[in-house]
């Protein structure tokens, strides 16, 4: 992944940082192409907050480097970076209007009266928000605050922007529009961009690539696709989406889970036959109700989600979860087969093919 | 921002400023300017420690000077005598005693008479609200020396002169202003919603009151006390007027004693005056330094 | 449940100040009558009111030398304590090292000392047997001025027991301001210095305010720190007032100083009270 050829948006080569006695950050490894939108996703207090921080400046790395265009950055303050973070409660100079607040940086750069004029409205009325150009952040809601806080950013045209989990205090819907509007503008204007996030569906919508961190370190750095289809690890397979996971052995004739059903898998990431533990999606439990084959289950739960349905079934004493059409008729015991499943050993995807799989 | 900053930002206060900015040139070589700031800063705690601690430790130093020649920077002789005078002389013994008789009553009335006041400050938005608490500061800006002269004639209508009462009222004065603001912006610093949480699991208004309002207001009513307590042991000029020649304090000891005694004695004197303010003042330095005292004075 | 507070500063303040005023122009009747009854050199009218005792107190040009040094010790006391509590503020909202803990309880030691003691500690210090006139001997500046018992004096203590307060206040309106707006400053290319002017001083107007008003007032009606440091003449209105009281026996000469003591200290609350307004009226728009 570390090819120092390519043209680098941003690079962190190998960043550690620790803080309070524990390791935070380490060994931390990504390299983020120009123009394109990296999601840093992970749970709470894996460290996302942390790394986007060393990248604005305002945490030093104890080890490793960070470049941008090629240039060592780590030892340049915040003022002297060519980045701009949005913050994640937006940190919108409450004494400031919107237009004090967007200017403030041009301002600084004593740029003409006129100049500054031009580029602040070009940049609200890209976020839609010319007409609150007079109003005081206290007076604007959630959701506007937020594109002002984006604005902010984008209006000293910087390198790299940031972005630190900007539409969590965002209801649902408003979450929805704000990032496609994110995602939008970003695209228009090419930048490369780091949003860090804990919500995979936020990262999955948005990214070119997603970086899935857990413990300070990557797990892996892949585009959405791969991620969800090819999870390098258990931690990441886990994390992004739903999984139904279970340990036991591959042969001839199929998966045999642990409480002993033999359950026949279509596609498989690996053929060798052996211990395993292998994932399968909820989408990729194949149900049926005549016997073609297929190990026997019987029907626990059956929970509508609206455009599909969850079934819980148990399938000789495990559990199993499958997403099927809204309309399949109710039934008690029914025959599943795997089309699709991803074999773990030791927690690391163990595969055969020359899948285009990431780091760790 | 994570919840850690957060929280450094909620806490506001002195001590609580755990998460400084980052200074991104601490890990870079010390360039001259840096230098140069360095050695200012340097200067500057000199400077300061010297202007804040320097008298008082010149003056202790004093207590137990025998002979201390100008221009000598200590004593060339060391000596307790000036203890010894000072705990012989009667009249200091008895002002001692009455300054910690007063200082309680004070303390206690004053919170008697103001805190259900700031308690209805906080919670009720009646009118004239913010005009009565703006007008306990008219207390502070009228100089003392001319209250107490007119209040004189008061007292003397009410025989309040020379009594006990008198010297407490006097007292009481000076103490109005921290006992109701410092606990107002206590009790308003509650949610609401904690007591209609009490409430709401049975509680009836009364126990609401001592068992989830009055604990979370305690620090800053604790606060208030202390000030409380030290504005009315320093008090002297009031009490000198109203309450002579039947009750002398240690603070109005301290003029005459400046005026009368060697230098060495009024050093002793200072000493053992300082001692309560010490004591107590540590006792509640946590909260003020935490933000309680600064509070008071943001008027909502 | 307001009323008990209330009524105490309504009946010991506010009576009696009602009384001063009358007394001030003449009406020496009612609380007044015990006070009067001694007292020299009085301007007494029987029916409506003079100015005569306002006329001859202004006239008289040591009160007027004192009212300058009251002014002139009030305005300098005020600059340097919110200077001082802006630095030490500002240090201690940027950096959290030993030092800046030391500088910390440094700055809130007078909290600790009674003012009697403060004021004697400061004389002594200055004085012409002092540690600064020592320090200043063995550096062979021996022609150092003496400050004890002058208005240089004064000014110092004054400083001295203001600072904690304005500490405290600077340092809790500094702390209130979240780290990301000074971060997002940052960012924005402001350096520290920018960040300051930028930031934190428009976000501190009102600490700002309260710090200098109640310096303000406090010095103007203060008695203890410029009786014990100051010179006899021209010092402070406080000092002066206790005198013309108790000295020349003139207790409306003394009320009258006092009157115009309260004027400017009522002008100066007129500052706060407007700063506070301002800010809770914007607050509630806000919220
Ligand atoms: N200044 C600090 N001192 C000590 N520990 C810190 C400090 N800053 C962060 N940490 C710790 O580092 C860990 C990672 O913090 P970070 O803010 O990077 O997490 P995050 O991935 O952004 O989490 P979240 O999703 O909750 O925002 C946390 O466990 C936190 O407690
Ligand atoms: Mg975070």
């Amino acid at each position: 992944m570390t090819d120092a050829q390519t043209p680098a948006g941003l690079l962190i080569d190998r960043v550690s940082k620790d803080l309070g006695g524990r390791t935070i950050v380490s060994d931390m490894q990504l390299e983020v192409h120009a123009g394109e939108l990296t999601c840093l996703l992970g749970p709470s207090g894996c460290g996302k907050t942390t790394t986007l921080r060393m990248i604005g400046g305002f945490l030093q790395p104890d080890a490793g480097a960070i470049l941008i265009d090629g240039s060592d950055i780590s030892r340049l303050p915040p003022e002297k970076r060519p980045t701009a973070m949005v913050f994640q409660n937006y940190a919108l100079w409450p004494h400031m209007t919107v237009f004090k607040n967007v200017s403030f940086g041009l301002r600084l750069r004593k740029l003409p009266k006129a100049e500054i004029r031009e580029r602040v409205e070009n940049v609200l009325e890209l976020v839609g928000l010319t007409h609150h150009i007079h109003s005081y952040p206290a007076r604007i809601s959630g959701g506007e605050q937020q594109r002002v806080a984006l604005a902010r950013a984008l209006v000293l045209e910087p390198k790299v922007l940031l972005l630190d989990e900007p539409l969590s205090n965002l209801d649902a819907k408003l979450r929805v529009r704000v990032r496609e509007d994110i995602r939008e503008i970003q695209q228009r204007i090419g930048i490369t961009t780091i949003f860090v996030t804990h919500d995979q569906d936020e990262a999955l919508s948005l990214s070119d690539r997603i970086a899935v961190m857990s413990g300070g370190r990557v797990e892996q750095y892949a585009d959405p696709r791969t991620l969800y289809r090819h999870p390098a690890t258990h931690f990441v397979a886990s994390f992004v989406g739903a999984m139904n996971f279970y340990t036991g052995t591959l042969g001839g004739d199929g998966f045999r889970l642990a409480g002993g059903a033999q359950v026949p898998v279509d596609s498989l990431s690996s053929r060798t036959p052996g211990e395993y533990e292998i994932g399968v999606r909820p989408e990729d439990v194949t149900v049926s109700s005549n016997g073609d084959g297929g190990a026997e289950a019987s029907v626990v739960r059956e929970i509508q989600r609206g455009h599909y349905k969850e079934l819980v079934l148990d399938v000789g004493g495990d559990e199993m979860r499958a997403f099927v059409a809204p309309d399949l008729p109710a039934v008690d015991r029914l025959r599943v087969r795997f089309s699709r499943g991803v074999l773990y050993r030791d927690g690391v995807l163990q595969e055969q093919s020359e899948s285009p799989v990431a780091v760790r | 921002m994570s919840a850690i900053e957060q929280q450094g930002v909620a806490l506001g206060g002195l001590e609580q400023a755990e998460l400084p900015v980052a200074r991104p040139t601490r890990r870079r070589m010390p360039t001259p300017r840096a230098a140069v700031l360095r050695g200012l800063g340097f200067v500057f705690v000199v400077a300061l420690l010297v202007f804040m601690v320097g008298p008082l430790v010149w003056l202790a130093v004093r207590a137990f000077s025998g002979i201390w020649q100008y221009p000598r920077f200590w004593p060339s002789h060391w000596t307790l005598q000036w203890w010894r005078t000072v705990f012989d002389d009667k009249s200091l013994g008895r002002s001692m005693k009455l300054s910690f008789e007063f200082a309680p009553v004070v303390t206690v009335a004053s919170a008697a008479i103001c805190l259900p006041a700031a308690y209805a400050f906080s919670r009720f938005n009646f009118p004239g609200r913010r005009v009565l608490l703006v007008s306990l500061f008219a207390t502070n800006a009228f100089p003392k020396i001319g209250l107490y002269i007119s209040m004189a004639g008061v007292f003397y209508s009410l025989n309040l002169m020379g009594t006990f009462l008198g010297v407490v009222i006097v007292q009481l004065i000076g103490t109005i202003v921290f006992m109701t603001w410092i606990p107002t912006a206590a009790f308003s610093a509650i949610p609401r919603s904690l007591e209609e949480a009490a409430r709401d699991v049975g509680a009836g208004p009364l126990r609401v009151f001592f068992r989830v309002t009055f604990p979370l207001a305690a620090p800053g009513i604790f606060v208030a006390m202390i000030l409380s307590f030290l504005a009315a042991f320093d008090e002297a000029q009031g009490t000198f007027l109203v309450g002579i020649p039947n009750y002398i304090t240690m603070p109005t000891e301290m003029y005459t004693l400046v005026l009368n005694y060697p230098e060495q004695a009024a050093a002793v004197f200072s000493i053992l005056l300082a001692i309560p303010s010490v004591v107590l003042m540590s006792l509640a330095r946590k909260h003020v330094m935490g933000g309680k005292l600064a509070e008071g004075f943001q008027i909502r | 449940m307001v009323l008990p507070p209330v009524a105490v500063v309504a009946v010991f303040i506010g009576f009696p100040v009602g009384a001063a005023i009358a007394y001030t122009l003449g009406r020496a009747g009612g609380p007044n009558s015990t006070v009067a009854l001694l007292a020299q050199r009085q301007h007494i009218v029987h029916h409506g009111v003079t100015t005569a005792a306002y006329r001859e107190v202004l006239g008289n040009p040591h009160v007027r030398a004192d009212l300058w040094a009251t002014v002139w010790v009030t305005l300098v006391t005020i600059v340097v304590v919110v200077l001082l509590s802006w630095a030490i503020g500002l240090y201690l909202r940027l950096s959290d090292t030993r030092i800046s803990r030391i500088v910390s309880a440094l700055s809130v030691i007078p909290l600790f000392i009674p003012v009697v003691i403060a004021s004697y500690a400061i004389l002594t210090f200055y004085a012409s047997q002092g540690f600064i006139k020592t320090l200043a001997y063995h550096l062979g500046w021996h022609s150092f001025p003496t400050l004890g018992y002058t208005l240089t004096a004064v000014a110092i203590g004054e400083i001295w027991v203001n600072v904690p307060f304005g500490v405290l206040m600077m340092s809790s309106g500094l702390n209130s301001v979240p780290n990301a707006l000074i971060e997002a400053a940052r960012d924005s290319g402001a350096s520290l210095p920018r960040t300051v002017r930028s930031v934190l001083l428009p976000m501190n107007v009102i600490p700002t305010v309260i710090v200098a008003t109640f310096t303000g007032i406090y010095v103007l009606g203060s008695f203890t720190v410029p009786y014990l440091t100051g010179p006899s003449a021209p010092n402070l209105m406080g000092v002066s007032m206790a005198n013309f009281f108790s000295a020349f026996n003139q207790p409306q000469q003394a009320e009258v100083m006092a009157m115009i003591v309260f004027v400017l200290a009522v002008g100066i609350g007129t500052i706060y009270v407007w700063a506070n307004v301002r800010a809770s009226k914007r607050a509630s728009i806000t919220s």
